[in-house]
């Protein structure tokens, strides 16, 4: 099962699983909220790079320019306009603490068991195009210009909501 | 090779789910809610490359869900920057009321 | 013809509409209240009047009208009222008390804060008293009869701040409410032995006078004493006496209009209205007439020796109403309603005398009183008219009517005779006693600045004094006009030498006893205990009547109570606490689970997503 050979792919994706498993671990272990944030930086880097290993040059760019990117610092605003004393509070309940380490493990285990017992076989091989941009470019403008069309107004309805929410409300 | 990425995507999943939960930081919530959406971008874009009908309809999905996931952490924020002004604090077990 | 009869529904109602407009009133217009009450009660004694005026005409029939009221299959429950002569002389002697205690009260409320609300109270109990003698079934007879009882209460209570009034009140009230309890199961039994269910009077004259043996004897037992057990209850004969002496914690006008001429008598009108009943069972008359007779005795004993002004008149009514049932035990019936008829006149004259001496010298002490009679003239003058006229001292009202029971007691019962004669002879002797302790003598402490009481009160006195002094001859020994007219027969003359002889020698004794005991100052009651201590102690107590229900009744049903009470607290009431616990256990459980916190309701999902999953996953691998 685990017999895998050596690959360069396998090598850079195991190089680029340990920055993501760490930052995340990270992003969850550490005391301080921005140390929190930058080390989720870390993982989307490293998730971005791993979509340039699946030939998808363009969503990693895009996992760059918006994870990596806007998120994070809409994150940082968000921890400066909140006025945070830098430390994440103490849990106080151990129980549900517990629980939810078992029900994430437990998810993982079932999630863990269901990977290995399928069998997932390739019938075909995957075409990336010549230019990942331009035949994703292509794609959306065609097969799938009603969803993109959507996405834009809910791009602005969400713009608004955020400016509307967070106004500071007359007086 | 697919079942090493779906692998790392459901450690990451895992991670956020646990991090969704438990954490108080509504900050850090947010943040593990976006690891949750990595993970299930990842799984989108290996199954795009080894699933059984390789296509590239799988990153496009995953744009979609890029967008919407920037679209939703704008509003998150939006609301618990409105939350911090009515309760002076970030702290998720203080939300656990509809009025002041 | 008889027009006024077939209005006669119209005379309760008036003072009905009188309490109501009170009620609207509330505490205000304290003039207005007692001018409003005072009209309700002259417009119901001027229709009582002249119904009475008709009834007085030669064969007067009777008039009865009555409609349907409740209609359950084939029975159908009739009520309505009656006019009979019984019921039109019952009617005047009602109002015209009720009137005078209205005009008295004027003056002797005149101060107090809740003026309107007595009114008011003495309007509803008008209303009801009048519709209890004008119902021509039991069963609204009994609606009524509860309705009196609770004006009684309400009235007796009415100085609810006092803790003593408030004590006499459940008292009365409770006590009655035994009585009561026997009149009702009298009407139940009634209901189901009469044909056709009837409860109306006429009915039961015509049932029970026919001697058809449609009801068993024994039957008709029962229901006789059931019924005079409410009678009882209601006028307060031994062994149900007990309320009556405490009830006089109501104001004074009350302790006259409904403790001594109306109310009280109530027991006596229903023996009279179901006469015909009791006239069916021999043994039941023996029980009226024996309770009766040991009921006037006892109470007079017990009068001897009281020292509140009140008190002494409250046992002198039980006193008197025993005399009336023994005359109704007896058979006499107009003899009773004779004596109802005088008694009602004399002892609202000695109540509101009585209450006219409390006004001025603010106390009910016989001790502390005496000297009176030079400072306030009426009142002494027609108290004494009162006191002799109970005392039976011809030619005033109360000889006339004592004679009249004597008379059948002698030709009857000797025993009985000669316990009413003894009763004759107590009751002389105590009214001398209270008349010299109060109005002659030294002047006591409290009698110092006695003065006058207003006229509004001294008219209602003079009025009453004149009634109680000729109400008498309406009867005399040797005419008889009122049995004649009451029982639409023709009675014979039944003048009797002795029992006049007799019946005066016994209440000139009395007096002269009196006389010589209390007279001058020169003995107080102090001596007369050294003279007889026992027999003084005993009766000061009320023979321990009080004590000896507190021992048997009271005490032993608090036992019960007590237990019963912990039965309830520890095993129903934990029952029902540990239910009570177990639901809100339960809910500070689901509370826990809906604390608002997305995040626990985040792993809730979780974990029940996994649960789920390994399920369906379990079951594929099982199979």
């Amino acid at each position: 099962m685990f017999n895998v050979n050596i690959t360069g792919e396998y090598v850079v994706f195991f190089i680029f699983a340990t920055i993501i498993i760490g930052g995340a671990v990270l992003m969850i272990s550490l005391e301080k909220v921005v140390h929190m944030v930058i080390s989720m930086a870390a993982a989307f880097l490293g998730l971005a790079g791993m979509y340039v290993l699946l030939d998808a040059e363009f969503v990693a760019f895009v996992q760059v320019l918006i994870y990596a990117g806007a998120v994070s610092i809409l994150m940082i605003f968000g921890i400066m306009m909140t006025k945070h004393n830098g430390e994440a509070a103490e849990p106080v309940k151990p129980l549900h603490e517990t629980l939810a380490v078992i029900g994430a493990l437990c998810l993982f285990g079932l999630l863990f068991y269901a990977i290995r017992a399928s069998d997932f076989q390739s019938t075909a091989a995957f075409h990336p195009g010549e230019d990942n941009t331009l035949a994703i470019g292509e794609l959306l403008f065609t097969g799938y210009i009603v969803p993109f069309e959507l996405l834009s107004i809910l791009l602005t309805v969400a713009f608004i909501g955020a400016i509307a929410l967070a106004k500071k409300e007359a007086e | 090779m697919l079942s090493s990425y779906l692998t790392l995507a459901a450690i990451l999943f895992c991670i956020g789910l646990y991090g969704t939960l438990a954490k108080r930081n509504a900050i850090i919530v947010l943040l593990s809610l976006e690891l949750m959406l990595n993970a299930v971008n990842l799984n989108l874009i290996a199954f795009s490359k080894y699933g059984a009908i390789p296509s590239l309809t799988g990153q496009l999905f995953s744009i979609f869900t890029i967008t919407v996931a920037a679209a939703e952490a704008a509003i998150a924020v939006a609301i618990l920057i409105a939350l911090f002004r009515a309760r002076g604090t970030v702290l998720v077990d203080a939300f656990n009321r509809m009025r002041r | 013809m008889d027009f006024f009869a077939k209005i006669a529904w119209i005379i309760p109602l008036v003072p009905l509409i009188s309490f109501l407009v009170l009620m609207t009133l509330g505490r205000g217009f304290r003039k207005a209240g007692v001018w409003i009450g005072s009209i309700g009660a002259l417009g119901a004694f001027v229709l009582s009047l002249l119904v009475l005026t008709e009834r007085l005409k030669p064969h007067a029939v009777d008039y009865s009208y009555n409609f349907s009221w409740i209609s359950i299959g084939e029975y159908s429950l009739r009520i309505g009222f009656e006019i009979t002569n019984l019921t039109a002389l019952m009617l005047v002697v009602v109002t015209l008390v009720g009137l005078l205690v209205n005009i008295y009260s004027a003056g002797y409320m005149a101060s107090d804060e809740r003026i309107t609300v007595f009114y008011s109270y003495v309007s509803l109990f008008t209303f009801s008293m009048l519709g209890l003698v004008l119902s021509d079934n039991l069963l609204s007879f009994y609606l009524f009869w509860e309705l009196v009882g609770v004006c009684s209460f309400l009235l007796v209570g009415f100085w609810y701040a006092r803790p003593a009034a408030r004590a006499a009140a459940k008292k009365a009230f409770i006590v009655t409410r035994i009585g009561d309890a026997g009149l009702l199961l009298a009407i139940l039994v009634l209901f189901w032995n009469m044909p056709g269910h009837a409860l109306d009077f006429t009915m039961i004259e015509s049932v029970f006078g026919g001697q058809g043996g449609v009801i068993t004897s024994g039957i008709t037992t029962l229901i006789a004493l059931l019924l005079f057990l409410g009678a009882v209850g209601k006028s307060g004969q031994f062994p149900l006496h007990v309320w009556l002496p405490d009830a006089m914690e109501g104001p004074t006008p009350i302790s006259a209009l409904i403790h001594a001429a109306t109310m009280v008598a109530a027991g006596v009108f229903l023996i009279a209205r179901t006469f015909p009943i009791f006239e069916a069972s021999p043994a039941a008359m023996e029980t009226v007439a024996y309770v009766g007779a040991f009921t006037a005795i006892f109470a007079a004993v017990i009068a001897l020796a009281q020292n509140d002004l009140k008190r002494i008149l409250a046992y002198s009514t039980i006193s008197q109403l025993g005399y009336m049932m023994l005359a109704l035990g007896l058979g006499a019936m107009t003899g009773a309603i004779f004596h109802l008829f005088t008694h009602a006149f004399f002892k609202a004259l000695l109540f509101l005398a009585a209450g006219s001496v409390i006004h001025a010298v603010h106390t009910g002490d016989i001790r502390e009183m005496g000297g009176i009679g030079s400072r306030m003239r009426i009142t002494a003058w027609t108290f004494a008219i009162g006191a002799l006229a109970l005392a039976g001292i011809p030619p005033l009202s109360g000889f006339w009517s004592k004679d009249a029971i004597l008379t059948a007691a002698l030709t009857q019962n000797p025993l009985l005779f000669t316990v009413g004669l003894l009763t004759g002879f107590c009751t002389a002797l105590y009214m001398t006693r209270l008349f010299v302790l109060v109005f002659l003598g030294k002047s006591g402490s409290a009698a110092a600045h006695a003065k006058e009481s207003p006229r509004v009160m001294t008219i209602p006195l003079i009025m009453l004094a004149v009634f109680a002094a000729v109400a008498g001859f309406v009867d005399l020994p040797w005419s008889g006009w009122l049995s004649t007219w009451l029982s639409d027969e023709v009675i014979t003359p039944h003048a009797s030498i002795v029992v006049i002889v007799l019946s005066i020698a016994a209440g000139v004794l009395g007096i002269g006893t009196g006389w010589l005991l209390y007279g001058r100052g020169k003995t107080t009651s102090r001596s007369i205990a050294n003279w007889m201590p026992g027999l003084v102690k005993v009766a000061e107590r009320k023979f321990y009547i009080d004590e000896l229900y507190e021992i048997l009744f009271v005490k032993s049903l608090r036992v019960v109570g007590i237990c019963l009470a912990a039965i309830d607290t520890y095993i129903i009431g934990g029952v029902v606490k540990l239910t009570g616990a177990a639901a809100s256990a339960a809910g500070r459980l689901g509370l826990r689970l809906q604390n608002g916190q997305v995040q626990t309701y985040g792993v809730a999902a979780v974990l029940g997503v996994v649960a789920i999953a390994l399920v369906v996953i379990g079951r594929r691998m099982l199979s």
